[in-house]
C-alpha cells in the first residue's frame, strides 16, 4: 500500500449508506418532525392553558367515570339490540347488492373496459366519503332514525365490500369458466358453476369482516341521530351523567370484542 | 329415455347433520330477532324523501365556492389532526408491537397480554375516544389528535406485530452465534427487516386516518366535521355539496400519493 | 363432419394462428394433431368450438358454418362439442358429481340449473359417465382431492355426459406422468370406438400419436403440412414436421407400462 493510499483511507472511510440516501432521510425525517410540530402547535391552538394544563385535567375528568352505573345496563339493552340489527340488515343487504356491483368491476369477467372502468371510479369515489359524512346526509334527507343510518352502513360497505370482492374474482382461476362456457353454459351458468365456488369462501369472510366494521360504525350512528346506541351515549355525555356514559362505553366493548371473536372463529374455520 | 341407476346418496355422519341444522336454525333466528326487533319508520322515510330529493340532491351538486375559504381552512386543520395523530400512532405502536410479537416478547403469556392490550384499543370506535378526550381536554383539535392516536396504536400495533412476527429469524440467530447482544441484534438484525413494512403500514393507517378525522368535528374533536354538522343542521346543501368535494379530493389525492410512495418503499 | 375451408386466423397483436387450413375430418376418426408447441395446433382445435374465432373462410360443422354463431347457436354448438383441457380445468372447490353435471348446463334451464335441480336422467347420466372412466367411488369428493389422472378421467366423464358427437382434447396428458397419460389415451380411445365420437387431440409426443391416431394431421407456424392416415406415418414425416431431427424428448415411453 502507498503511503497516498493510506493517507485516503484514512480521511474518508467510507460511510455504510451511501451519501445520497443519508441526505434523503434526513430530509425526509426533518420535514416529516417540522409538518409534526407546526400540526401539534395548530391542534392547541385554540386550546385554553395549551397542551400542558389539558393533560392534568384529563386525568381528574377521567376519575369522573368511575364507578360505572351499571343499573342502566337493561336500559341501554334495546339501543344495543338496534344497532346490532342496523348492522346485520346493512351487511346483508350490502353482500346481496356486492354480487353485480363486484362481477362488474372485475376485468376478467367484465371485459367491456368502459362497464369496468365506470364501475371501478365510481367505487373509488364511494370509498372516499366517510360512513359518519353519509349518514348525516341522509339523515338530512330521511329524517332522523334508524333508516338513514342504515341507509349509510349500506353504502359505506359496499364500497369496501365491492372492492375486496372484485379483487378477488379477478385473482380466480379462469380455466374451469373456460370449460364450463365449451361445453355450451350461458354466462349465468359460467359464473355460478366456475366463479361461484371459487369465490364463496373469501366472500363469506369479507362479509364477516364486512359485519365487523358495521358493528363499530352503527355504535356511533346515533351521534348523528342515525339509530342505535349512539344517541343515549351522546345524551348521557350531555347532562355530565359520566357513570352512565362509562356503563354505555363498557358495553360497547363487551359487545364488540364478543362479535369480533366469533366471527374470527367462523372465518378461521372458512377458510 | 332409457332408466339409470341414481348414484348413492352421500354418506353424511348424523354430527354434521346436526351442526347443519344447528347452524341454519341460528343464522334463521338471528334473523327472525332482527326483522321483528327493528323499527323502521317507512312511511316517515318516504315521506321525508319525496319532500327531499328534489331539493337536497341539485344542491349537493352545486357547491357553494363562497364556503372555499372556511372549508379549506377546515381541511387542513382535519390533515394536521390526521397527521400528527398517525405519527404519534406509528410511534407508540412499536414497543406496543413488539410486545404482540411472540418470537420478540419470548413467550406467549407476554404476547398475549401485547395482543389484549391491542384488541382492547381497537375495540374502541375512534369517535368513541374522541368523545372521551373531547370531555378530558375541551372541544377541540387536541382532543382529535389524541383520539386518532389512541385508535390508530390498536390497529398499527397488531399489524406492526404481524410483520415481525414474519421476519426472518436465521439473521438474529446468525448474529447470536456472532456474539451481537439484544441491542445489536435488534438495530442489525431485526429493524432493517421491518422498517420498509412499518413504514408502509403507518403510511396507509393515514390514508385512514384522514377519513376517520374528518368526521371527529362531530363530536367537537376539530376538524372539517363541524361544519358538516352546522351545514346539515342549517340545511345548507350548497355548502355541504362544497365540503363533501372537498374531502372526496383530498382523500382521492392522499390515497393516490400514499400508495405511490409505500409501493416504491416495498 | 368438421371441415375447414381456407381458414385463417389472425390473432389482434399480428400473431397468425391459422394459415389456409383445409381440412375434412369424417365422422367417427380418431385424429391426432402433432407439431411443436405454437404451431398452431391448440387454435385448430378451439376454432371448432369457437372459443377463438378464425377471421378468414369457413368451418362447416354438420354442414353449417359455424364462424357466423352467436349467443343461442354457439351455445349450442358447443353442447354438440365436448373439450378436455391439459389442466382439466375442473372447479377445484367442487365435489366430482357437481363438476361432471356441469356437463349438462347446455341442456339445462339457467334457473334449474343454478338451484341444482338437475333432472333425474342427468344425475343418472353423470354417474354413469363416472362409471365408465373407473372412478365413481370418488363421486362427493372436491376435484381437488384427487390426482391429475383422476382429475383427468373425471373431466372425460363431465364431457360424456354432454353427450357430445365431436369430442376435442387440447393436450389432454401433458400434465400426466407416462403411465397415467396412456390410461386417460384409452379411455378416449375406447369412447370414440364405441360411441363412434369423432374425436381430434393434441399430441405433441410422437409415440403417442402413432399408437392411439387413426390420422395424424401435422402442424407448423400455423398450416397444415401433412394429414394422412397413421399408416403412411414414418419418423421421416415426424422430422418434416417438426422441421428438426427428432429427439428423446419427443417420445412419452411408458407404452409397456401400461
Amino acid at each position: 500500500m502507498t503511503k497516498k493510499e493510506e493517507q485516503l483511507t484514512i480521511t474518508k472511510a467510507p460511510s455504510i449508506y451511501p451519501a445520497k440516501t443519508k441526505t434523503q432521510v434526513s430530509i425526509i425525517l426533518f420535514a416529516v418532525i417540522a409538518f409534526y410540530l407546526y400540526s401539534m402547535y395548530r391542534a392547541q391552538d385554540e386550546m385554553v392553558g395549551g397542551i400542558g394544563s389539558a393533560l392534568t385535567n384529563m386525568w381528574s375528568v377521567m376519575v369522573k367515570f368511575f364507578p360505572p352505573n351499571f343499573n342502566v345496563v337493561s336500559a341501554i339493552m334495546p339501543a344495543m339490540a338496534e344497532t346490532i340489527q342496523m348492522a346485520i340488515i346493512a351487511t346483508t343487504v350490502a353482500a346481496i347488492l356486492t354480487v353485480p356491483l363486484a362481477l362488474l368491476s372485475a376485468r376478467n369477467i367484465a371485459t367491456f373496459k368502459p362497464i369496468y372502468f365506470i364501475f371501478r371510479t365510481f367505487l373509488n369515489i364511494l370509498r372516499t366519503i366517510p360512513d359518519l359524512v353519509l349518514a348525516v346526509l341522509f339523515v338530512g334527507m330521511f329524517g332522523i332514525g334508524v333508516f338513514p343510518g342504515i341507509l349509510a352502513l349500506i353504502i359505506f360497505s359496499l364500497g369496501i365490500l365491492a372492492k375486496l370482492i372484485s379483487e378477488t374474482i379477478e385473482a380466480v382461476d379462469m380455466n374451469p369458466l373456460e370449460a364450463i362456457r365449451a361445453s355450451g353454459g350461458n354466462t349465468l351458468q359460467v359464473i355460478s358453476y366456475g366463479l361461484v365456488p371459487q369465490v364463496l369462501p373469501q366472500f363469506t369472510s369479507f362479509v364477516l369482516y364486512v359485519f365487523e366494521i358495521n358493528i363499530r360504525a352503527s355504535v356511533v350512528l346515533g351521534l348523528v341521530g342515525a339509530g342505535g346506541i349512539g344517541l343515549i351515549l351522546d345524551q348521557q355525555i350531555g347532562f355530565y351523567n359520566y357513570p352512565n356514559a362509562m356503563t354505555i362505553i363498557i358495553v360497547i366493548f363487551v359487545v364488540v370484542i364478543a362479535i369480533e371473536y366469533i366471527s374470527n372463529k367462523i372465518r378461521e374455520a372458512l377458510i | 329415455m332409457s332408466t339409470y341407476n341414481l348414484p348413492p346418496k352421500p354418506a353424511r355422519s348424523t354430527w354434521k347433520k346436526i351442526k347443519t341444522i344447528l347452524i341454519t336454525v341460528a343464522v334463521i333466528a338471528l334473523y327472525v330477532w332482527t326483522f321483528l326487533g327493528i323499527n323502521i319508520d317507512w312511511g316517515r322515510a318516504i315521506e321525508r324523501a319525496i319532500k327531499n330529493f328534489g331539493i337536497v340532491l341539485p344542491k349537493l351538486f352545486s357547491p357553494d365556492w363562497a364556503a372555499l375559504g372556511e372549508v379549506s381552512e377546515k381541511i387542513l386543520e382535519t390533515i394536521f389532526i390526521a397527521f400528527a395523530g398517525s405519527l404519534m400512532a406509528a410511534i407508540l405502536a412499536i414497543p406496543l408491537g413488539f410486545l404482540a410479537a411472540q418470537n420478540m416478547s419470548g413467550s406467549r403469556f407476554v404476547s398475549g397480554i401485547g395482543k389484549w392490550i391491542l384488541s382492547g384499543i381497537r375495540a374502541f370506535p375512534d369517535l368513541i375516544l374522541a368523545i372521551l378526550f373531547v370531555v378530558a381536554v375541551g372541544p377541540n383539535a387536541f382532543a382529535g389528535v389524541m383520539a386518532i392516536a389512541i385508535g390508530s396504536t390498536g390497529m398499527l400495533g397488531k399489524l406492526y406485530s404481524e410483520v415481525v412476527e414474519s421476519i426472518d429469524m436465521k439473521v438474529v440467530e446468525a448474529m447470536e452465534a456472532s456474539g451481537a447482544n439484544k441491542i445489536q441484534i435488534l438495530f442489525h438484525g431485526v429493524l432493517p427487516q421491518i422498517i420498509p413494512e412499518f413504514l408502509s403500514y403507518a403510511i396507509y393507517r393515514f390514508e385512514v386516518d384522514i377519513r376517520a378525522s374528518s368526521i371527529l368535528g362531530i363530536v367537537g374533536a376539530g376538524g372539517i366535521g363541524l361544519m358538516i354538522m352546522f351545514a346539515a343542521s342549517n340545511r345548507n346543501w350548497n355548502e355541504m355539496g362544497l365540503i363533501l368535494l372537498a374531502i372526496i379530493v383530498v382523500v382521492t389525492v392522499i390515497d393516490f400519493f400514499s400508495a405511490k410512495i409505500r409501493r416504491k418503499i416495498v | 363432419m368438421i371441415e375447414f375451408k381456407n381458414v385463417g386466423l389472425v390473432y389482434p397483436n399480428g400473431t397468425e394462428g391459422l394459415k389456409n387450413v383445409n381440412v375434412k375430418i369424417n365422422d367417427g376418426e380418431f385424429v391426432v394433431i402433432v407439431g411443436l408447441s405454437g404451431a398452431g395446433k391448440s387454435t385448430f382445435i378451439r376454432s371448432i368450438n369457437r372459443l377463438v374465432t378464425p377471421t378468414s373462410g369457413e368451418l362447416l360443422v354438420d354442414s353449417e358454418d359455424i364462424l357466423e354463431y352467436r349467443g343461442g347457436d354457439l351455445r349450442k354448438l358447443r353442447t354438440k362439442v365436448g373439450m378436455i383441457f391439459q389442466n382439466y380445468n375442473l372447479v377445484k372447490r367442487t365435489n366430482v358429481l357437481k363438476n361432471v353435471l356441469a356437463g349438462r348446463l347446455g341442456h339445462t334451464g339457467t334457473l334449474r340449473s343454478i338451484l341444482n335441480l338437475y333432472k333425474k336422467e342427468d344425475v343418472g347420466l353423470a354417474y354413469e359417465s363416472l362409471q365408465r372412466v373407473n372412478i365413481a367411488d370418488k363421486l362427493y369428493n372436491r376435484a381437488d382431492e384427487l390426482s391429475g389422472g383422476q382429475q383427468q378421467r373425471v373431466s372425460i366423464a363431465r364431457v360424456l355426459t354432454q353427450k357430445p358427437s365431436y369430442i376435442l382434447a387440447d393436450e389432454p396428458v401433458a400434465s400426466l406422468d407416462p403411465p397415467t397419460s396412456h390410461q386417460v389415451m384409452t379411455y378416449l380411445k375406447k369412447i370414440n370406438k364405441e360411441d363412434n365420437i369423432t374425436t381430434i387431440v393434441n399430441l405433441h409426443f410422437i409415440d403417442m400419436a402413432m399408437e392411439y391416431a387413426d390420422r395424424i394431421i401435422g402442424m407448423r407456424a400455423g398450416e397444415v403440412v401433412f394429414d394422412g392416415p397413421v399408416s403412411e406415418v414414418s419418423e421421416k414425416t415426424f422430422e418434416e414436421i417438426y422441421g428438426r431431427s427428432i429427439r428423446e424428448d419427443d417420445m412419452v415411453g411408458g407404452a409397456d407400462e401400461s
